[in-house]
């Protein structure tokens, strides 16, 4: 227990801490309503999200390993999980937004990855990928997108799309190894 | 459902590292994420893969930036950690005196007692084929399955409350283990609730699939 303030947190929680549950959600709600909006496009859905997000935190905080990874990659894994399955839930009609996102997110992103070191190395293996193929992925972390957003984005069909984006992911894990 | 074996080249292990990969993006469709979901609670290796692809994609977490949240932590708190109404005590307010001599004295006794599990409801199928306990001590709830079996793979038993008039609101998944969960007496009246809901519990935060048990909360102290 120690850098990681976030994580101590959810520890307390854990313990039945109510104080450490508001000092979560002081230290946590921006970037977990930030995932969620990105994902979810929607201010009020994304409110009503991150309510459902902190009831999974409380009642899940003693699954949370601190030997495992971060407290913040624990909570946004569960906010991202909580809005994709919101989205794969819609009627097909709605899953189209987004798409227009990932153009003007990407480049500025690429700049505030250069900070960290282990940011740096993940996007050097972007970089190894092919431009579009690496967009493809992060569309798809980044923007919930779907490989039917996904396929129609980049004017491929599915499963030439889930190819790419498969052989992507293990030529991602080879690099990052 | 897709095929999750596009490549027959690739080795078993890559496959499952490509099908954990994208999970952990999010490209899949309800039906192959559940699938996924109910292979990770049997598969070790296969979450461990999983939790693998959470790390390696995190710091992309930076590329998302910060939203000033709303206010909702009253909200969240007040579902998650309701407020029994206190009982009306006015009435015998000209006992006050001997109400207080008489407090300290059951006091003593409760602070001594071992808190003692209450039964507060018995959610059961009419066979009793299946059915959860709920118990309540000191602030925790905690609901037992008593008989019969989990849910099948792929979708799992959510429990919830429904106050008079209001929207249920989760308490949490039954799974292999007892659900403890931190929360006060629920109020006579109010009604538990179990639904048939994908792995991993209700997308919506309502009850999405069958309600197959309620029962009202029988006792309230």
């Amino acid at each position: 227990m120690t850098d990681d303030p976030i994580a101590n947190h959810i520890a307390n929680c854990a313990a039945g801490d109510r104080a450490a549950f508001r000092a979560l959600y002081r230290d946590s709600s921006a970037k977990l309503m930030g995932v969620l909006l990105r994902i979810l496009g929607e201010r009020s859905e994304a409110e009503d999200a991150l309510q459902e997000v902190y009831t999974r935190v409380w009642t899940r905080a003693g699954r949370f390993d601190a030997t495992k990874g971060r407290g913040m990659t624990w909570l946004i894994a569960i906010a991202r999980n909580l809005a994709i399955d919101r989205l794969r839930s819609r009627p097909a009609a709605a899953s189209d937004d987004g798409l227009d996102m990932v153009q003007d997110s990407t480049p500025r992103a690429e700049a505030r990855l250069i900070a960290q070191g282990e940011a740096r190395r993940v996007t050097d293996c972007f970089a190894t990928l092919e431009p579009d193929r690496a967009a493809a992925v992060k569309g798809a972390y980044l923007d919930g997108l779907s490989y039917d957003d996904l396929a129609a984005r980049h004017g491929v069909p599915l499963n030439t799309m889930r190819t790419w984006l498969r052989r992507s992911l293990l030529k991602l894990k080879e690099c990052l190894e | 459902m897709t095929d999750t074996t596009l490549e027959p080249d690739a080795s078993p292990e890559d496959n499952d590292d490509a099908l954990a990969g994208e999970y952990v993006l999010g490209v899949l469709d309800m039906a192959d994420r559940s699938a996924v979901e109910a292979r990770m609670k049997a598969d070790t290796v296969f979450a461990a893969r999983v939790a693998a692809w959470e790390q390696r994609l995190s710091p992309l977490d930076d590329e998302t930036p910060e939203v000033a949240a709303p206010d909702v932590l009253a909200k969240i708190e007040a579902r998650l950690f309701p407020v029994a109404e206190k009982p009306q005590r006015s009435l015998f307010g000209w006992l006050s005196g001997m109400a207080f001599a008489v407090a300290v004295a059951v006091a003593a006794v409760v602070v001594l007692a071992p808190p003692t599990p209450e039964v507060v409801a018995v959610l059961a199928t009419k066979d009793a084929g299946l059915s959860y306990q709920l118990t309540h001590v000191g602030d925790r709830l905690t609901a037992t399955r008593v008989a019969g079996q989990p849910a099948p793979a792929g979708q799992v038993h959510q429990l919830w409350i429904i106050a008079p008039g209001q929207s249920p609101v989760s308490l949490g998944l039954l799974e292999d283990e007892a659900l403890v969960i931190d929360y006060p007496v629920p109020p006579a009246g109010w009604l538990f609730a179990v639904s048939v809901e994908p792995a991993g519990g209700s997308p919506s935060g309502l009850p999405t699939g069958p309600v197959i048990l309620t029962a009202p909360v029988t006792s309230d102290t």
